[in-house]
This record gives structure tokens, sequence and C-alpha cells, in this order.
């Protein structure tokens, strides 16, 4: 399962599972967002090839318009998938602590 | 769906079927297998996303297929096997997919494409077989 919304700072929170079967709800939100944007991991469990879809998209749209979205709190194991996909230099991301 | 699913020594095999909406099911059916003889989240993490993979794949491409997939995992000599089954398929080897350059920039890359890349990347082996209309696939994690 999937929960994504905005966090108290204007974060967007996700949390749960980016898979293959969330993904329409996902982008459904993601299209939503304007600017630039901060996506707390925090709560991600993992991300399949279907959810990067999903966030290449959302940042193929925000960068057009001179924004962009920067992944916080990114586990090591998703922090590896965007390692070996390349979108470790699409994203800035900020690798969780600890 | 088979609701019991049938674990013979290490070994436990579950049909699942043939739809994204199947995915929350295996996660908790891999979840289930793996707990009992490892508790590293790494693993559960690459298992979970090799077989989302494999699994969509065969959902996409194969859409006119019987009802249920099939999944099985065992432990092998301290390794974990994993395999999905297929029934009434065309041949396409997974093993053989064509690489991806990840060093595009970004107005260059679409959505789509990377997953067979990435479970070359997370798993120890891969395997395909492809005979009388049954598609195999195989792949493996050392937990050594």
């Amino acid at each position: 399962m999937l929960e994504i919304g905005v966090g108290e700072q204007g974060e967007i929170v996700v949390t749960g599972r980016l898979d293959a079967a969330q993904t329409e709800n996902a982008q459904k939100f993601l299209d939503t967002i304007a600017g630039s944007a901060v996506l707390d991991c925090a709560g991600l469990d993992y991300v399949s090839s279907a959810g990067l879809g999903v966030l290449l998209k959302t940042q193929k749209r925000l960068m057009e318009a001179g924004g962009g979205l920067k992944l916080v709190n990114v586990n090591p194991h998703i922090h590896n998938i965007f390692r070996y996909s390349g979108f470790d230099h699409i994203f800035e991301i900020e690798p969780a602590s600890g | 769906m088979r609701q019991v699913p049938d674990r013979v020594g290490g070994r436990m095999e579950k049909s699942f079927e043939r739809t994204f909406d199947s995915l929350d099911d295996i996660f908790q059916f891999i979840e289930s297998f793996l707990q009992t003889e490892s508790s590293d989240p790494g693993l559960l993490h690459d298992v979970n996303f090799a077989v989302e993979e494999l699994f969509t794949n065969m959902v996409k491409y194969n859409p006119t297929g019987p009802p249920e997939i099939e999944l099985g995992l065992s432990f092998i000599d301290g390794d974990l096997s994993v395999s999905l089954t297929d029934r009434e398929t065309e041949p396409f080897d997974v093993t053989q997919a064509p690489p991806v350059d990840i060093h595009r920039p970004i107005e260059e890359r679409k959505p789509g494409g990377l997953g067979l890349h990435l479970v070359k990347k997370v798993v120890d082996s891969l395997e395909y077989r492809h005979a009388r209309g049954t598609t195999t696939i195989k792949f493996s994690k050392n937990l050594r």
C-alpha cells in the first residue's frame, strides 16, 4: 500500500510501497505539484521501476518549468535502485541518516 | 489463488492472479517465507523488487494467458532460489534484454525499460527457460 500527502512543513510525505499497483494514485497526486518540492521518503519502503517512471515523469515536468523534486531520507535499498538506474544524477538525493 | 500455500521442507509455492493487484499478496507471501530464515531487510527488498519486475512483465506481456502465475521460493544449500512460471507464453529471454544507458541526460530519458536491467543488478543469478509454451524464470540470492 502507499500513502502520499503534504506534511506540516509543506513537504510531500510518502509512506509504504511505490509499486506497479500504486503508480496511478501516486501520479495523480504528483501531477498537482508545481515548482520545487521536497519528497520525504523516510516512510517509503520500496520503489519499483514503475515507481521510478512516475518520479521521472514528475521530475521532467517540474524541471521544464524551472523547478524539481528533492528526495530526502532515502533508505539505502532505494538509494541503490536510484544509483543502478542513473537516477542519482537526475534527482537531488539526501540519504537517510544512520 | 490457492488460499493455503504448499510448503515442502524449505520450499513454498503459491499461484497468484494475473493482475498488478496481486502484488500486496505476493509481498506478504515472500515476507512470511523469508522471516523463517533471514531478517535481512536488504534481502527482502531485493527479492520483492525482482519478483515484482518479473511478475508484472508476465502480466503485461501475456495478458491473455491463464488466470494465474506461479511463484516458488526455496532455500538450497543456504541460498535463496525463486521461480516464476507462466504458461501459454511466447519466448522472450529476459537474460538477453538489451543494455540500458543509465548516463543519458533527463531530456533523453523516458519512463519504462529499466525493470530487467535492475533485476540483473539485485540478483546473483538469473535463468530463463521456455519449453512447450511455458516460461520459467529463476533467480537466486546468495545468503552467505
